[in-house]
């Protein structure tokens, strides 16, 4: 992982002598993180959706548990530090990062993902708590590259701007549909309520609701 | 010749979005990369005797802890030079949350936990966290003047002079500020949300002292902004040198709580509007005094507030004055309508007072003080159809039902009901650009040009143009935007982004359409630019054009290339163009808990011609949501014991829900401005929430009787 003198030189004489001086000193002294990098380097990528928990092996800290469970249909076993949340799991470990942080606290509704087919916010789900169970995130949604009819709501009706919080909106309207709470606009907006949209799209992500509820129940 | 409207056509990139393709900052995963927590300061002013990192070094999986002394001195800031860069790490403390080390670990629970061991020692100093009390050190700014306010007012024979009041507010975008660095084969990625990747770039090469040859920033798709991530951010150094310092990629995703401490945010500001009108309701002058807080060394400019008031009214006397209050914060900076939600809530507060104290309704009375050239300059507008915007507004909502009595409205359950209206401004800007476009007999078209798209649909702005006026298919379509690698990049922001796009796409269109047909001769080939290259055998055409605003000297392109903001307006050597709205409101307060709701809002848009018109509508939803948060919920609270924030989550800082809304219908009067620029569009991101506050306080008004002047309006203002 000794980056190579000649690649420094772009950066003048004062930080090519700063890093030089400090990537020999850590890699002597951390020959561990390196090795593990340059193994990593050549890992193959994961196809888009698939978790990959082999690419990324834990890093060495922390308390360890292995865990069993099911990412969109497909077994996983990894090791995992216990303090990992199930949202940083599945985007640090698995590369499944569709799904997104906007708060780490339980209050945006973007990190949304189905536990066994209930909505949880994955930032306040410990990976650990995945065990024996089924995890269903945005990219586990379409049937390959035909989309769920939520999906194409979605675009139908612009309920989206910036994209960020929308795979957590798609997954948390899914359930909203299935637990039978899209009776009326109203009762819409409040079950949609724990999913901030701050580009403000929710007139569009309540007709998207609508329009794909009422396809929903011809599946 | 008037344009045939664009049609419908859906977002760009909405399938990625709906897949959860779409690679956002935080979203880029590379081989052996660390992640970075950075540790705030405790203290709102003072410097940090010892950093403690002791214990932090020794958490399993921390690699490294960096500190001021692993960042070179700062660049010396020339006189005429671009503004210095962010600072990096700092051990002399300017506000609270200031970051001054940073932790890299193997794991992002590592880091946090090493963050967390930190145990640094201050040396505190006195600080002034609020500017209550402190109204009298003024550092004024350069007054709008237009004839004599002073003496106009003297004459006048109504009066109104209040003074309302904005809060502190946080973008609260729900994408986290994210920056991944990596350097390899001597160049430094930089991966970053941003606005303006080309001012990113500049941080990390002006505070690093490095070569702009060897860095690269880019930006493809970032998760909201709303001008968060517009200037410079003060993380981006800090990654940078982390991944060049320990030879591996790094990524850091900020906490909100600390992003709430370091982003720019929407200062506090106190409005002080005198308005005069003759006894038939004439508005003859304006006298308008905004302060704000500010930082010490900020530069968010306090005359400002006064861009959209001068020009919403025929009013030809004015004086705006303006003011800093200087504070021991981080900087104030540019929010979705920055200056106009403040103004123009204090401004269309006080002509709907004024209007009332002269008996008149407040519609009519808007459109009969309609303007006809910018009172500051004395030039023509480039278009007004604020007129168009306020009577299609009324004729949608049914103005003419309301009854003007306040109090007089209520349902049969005894809820107060109430009508507003208000209208918004704002300036429609232009930079320059340089567009690269090259058609392949392969089927595909790229096209490069200055933009970042936050959501606002900017690429599907440029495809609407590309798919409309070029025959290309559009599935081979690439568009290149926020990228140092590509073309020059300017700031997307100011409601800017599309004038400094569009123009430029519709110039590369009919620089295409006759390289083609040179190409071609007199042939006639059926089929569309891909086939027509094939079968002339040429496997691509490239062409490359540039553009400046209305007036606009060449040496604008240099500046652009040198990283330059060089946007223009809304004052053109030979025009002013302003973007118009109106927003008519109707809000239900229950008559018990007071509390308010708002059923229905009617907003009309006049950004001139509409290039995209769905991501258009969704820009106008947003808009008038933002308008709603702010009149009715979000407020940051500033803490005067130990400076910084209180609320500073999106669970106690309280947007807009979903149940916060229910019916808005959207209108965009579309007629092209083709003296603004050769597409005929001007701005339309920040006008649509200009005045939507004060359309939520004139109902509010008319459904209690009760005027309030400060935001947000909440329940206890109404008991």
């Amino acid at each position: 992982m000794l980056p190579d003198d000649d690649a420094h030189d772009a950066l003048g004489p004062e930080m090519r002598d700063r890093c030089l001086a400090i990537t020999r000193r850590d890699t002597l002294k951390g020959g561990t993180a390196g090795a593990l990098a340059l193994a990593l380097a050549g890992a193959p990528a994961p196809a888009a959706g698939e978790p990959s928990a082999a690419a990324h092996p834990m890093p060495v800290n922390g308390e360890r548990l292995p865990i069993r469970t099911s990412v969109n249909g497909r077994p996983v076993a990894a090791e995992i530090d216990t303090r990992t949340s199930l949202l940083d799991f599945l985007r640090e470990r698995l590369d499944l990062t569709g799904t997104k942080k906007g708060c780490d606290h339980g209050q945006c509704g973007a990190c949304t993902v189905h536990l066994d087919g209930q909505r949880v916010v994955s930032c306040l789900t410990l990976a650990a708590k995945a065990e024996g169970r089924a995890v269903v995130t945005i990219e586990g949604v379409s049937d390959g590259d035909t989309l769920h009819p939520m999906q194409q709501a979605f675009i139908d009706h612009d309920a989206l701007q910036c994209g960020y919080c929308t795979p957590g909106q798609i997954m948390a309207a899914i359930a909203c549909v299935r637990e039978g709470h899209t009776g009326s606009r109203d009762e819409i907006r409040e079950y949609m309520s724990g999913n901030i949209c701050r580009c403000g799209a929710y007139v569009g992500i309540v007709a998207a609701i609508e329009d794909a509820a009422a396809r929903m129940e011809r599946i | 010749m008037i344009p045939t409207p664009f049609p419908d056509r859906p977002r760009f990139d909405a399938r990625d979005m709906v897949l959860g393709r779409t690679r956002y900052a935080a979203d880029r995963r590379l081989a052996g990369m660390l992640h970075a927590m950075t540790v705030p300061a405790r203290i709102a002013k003072g410097t940090v005797t010892s950093l403690g990192a002791e214990a932090a070094l020794r958490v399993p999986g921390v690699v490294r802890v960096l500190t001021p002394d692993d960042f070179p001195e700062p660049p010396p800031s020339a006189e005429d030079g671009p503004p210095p860069p962010p600072p990096t790490l700092t051990s002399t403390v300017s506000f609270r949350g200031e970051p001054i080390a940073l932790v890299i670990a193997e794991s992002l629970e590592a880091a946090i936990e090493g963050a967390e061991a930190m145990r640094p020692v201050y040396a505190e100093e006195p600080f002034q966290a609020l500017m209550d009390g402190l109204e009298a050190d003024r550092e004024e700014a350069e007054p709008y003047v237009a004839g004599d306010a002073a003496a106009v007012m003297a004459r006048a024979a109504v009066t109104v002079s209040e003074t309302y009041e904005s809060p502190t507010q946080h973008h609260n975008p729900i994408e986290l500020m994210a920056t991944v660095a990596e350097f390899r084969d001597g160049r430094l990625s930089v991966h970053e949300c941003s606005q303006s990747v080309g001012l990113a770039k500049y941080a990390v090469f002006a505070a690093l002292r490095i070569d702009p040859a060897v860095v690269d920033v880019r930006s493809p798709h970032v998760g909201g902004s709303f001008g968060q991530k517009g200037l410079a951010q003060r993380q981006t150094a800090l990654i940078a040198q982390a991944a060049l310092l320990t030879g591996r990629p790094v990524k850091l995703v900020m906490p909100r709580g600390q992003i709430f401490h370091v982003a720019a945010y929407r200062p506090r500001s106190r409005h002080r509007v005198e308005l005069g009108a003759t006894g038939e309701g004439s508005m003859i002058a304006a006298r308008y005094d905004a302060i704000q807080e500010q930082s010490r060394q900020g530069f968010f400019p306090a005359a400002e507030y006064h861009e959209a008031p001068i020009r919403l009214y025929g009013i030809e006397n004015y004086l705006g004055t303006g003011a800093d209050i200087r504070l021991d914060r981080q900087a104030p900076g540019w929010m979705r309508a920055p200056h106009a939600q403040a103004s123009c809530f204090a401004f269309e507060s006080a002509v709907d007072e004024l209007a009332w104290k002269l008996g008149q309704d407040p519609l009519a009375f808007r459109l009969a003080n309609d303007a006809a050239r910018d009172p500051r300059t004395g030039r023509p507008l480039s278009s007004r159809f604020m007129r168009e915007c306020l009577e299609e507004g009324a004729r949608r909502f049914g103005w003419k039902e309301r009854v003007a009595q306040p109090g007089s409205m209520t349902a049969e359950d005894g809820t107060l009901i109430g009508w507003g209206v208000a209208c918004g401004a704002y300036p429609s800007s232009m930079p320059p650009a340089i567009a690269r476009l090259r058609v392949g007999a392969d089927g595909r078209t790229r096209f490069a040009v200055s933009g970042h798209e936050m959501g606002q649909g900017i690429r599907t702005a440029i495809a609407s143009v590309l798919i409309e006026e070029l025959s290309i298919d559009p599935v081979g379509l690439e568009i290149v935007i926020a990228d140092t690698t590509s073309v020059p990049q300017h700031m997307t922001a100011g409601s800017w982004g599309t004038a400094g796009c569009v123009p430029a796409t519709m110039k590369a269109v009919e620089r295409m359409r006759s390289a083609v047909a040179e190409l071609v001769g007199g042939q006639r080939i059926a089929g569309n630019l891909h086939r027509q290259l094939a079968m002339v055998r040429r496997p691509s055409v490239e062409v490359e054009v540039s553009e400046l605003a209305p007036g606009q000297k060449p040496e604008a392109l240099e500046e652009l290339k040198a990283g330059g903001i060089v946007a223009m307006g809304p004052e053109y050597p030979a025009f002013t163009s302003m973007s118009y709205g109106a927003h008519f409101v109707e809000v239900r307060v229950e008559p018990r808990t007071r509390r308010v709701r708002v059923p229905r809002v009617v907003s009309i848009a006049d950004c001139g011609r509409v290039i995209s018109p769905r991501t258009a509508a969704s820009q106008v939803y947003g808009g008038v949501i933002w308008g709603i948060g702010a009149s009715l919920r979000e407020r940051t609270e500033v803490d005067p014991r130990f400076g910084g924030y209180l609320n500073s989550d999106i669970a106690d800082y309280v947007v807009a829900v979903n149940a916060d809304i229910e019916e808005i219908d959207v209108g965009l009067i579309d007629r092209p401005d083709l003296i603004a620029n050769r597409a005929g569009l001007k701005g339309l991101g920040q006008v649509t929430m200009a005045g939507v506050s004060a359309a939520v306080a004139n109902a509010v008004f008319h459904a209690t009787g009760k005027r309030l002047r400060s935001l947000p309006m909440r329940i206890e203002d109404l008991l």
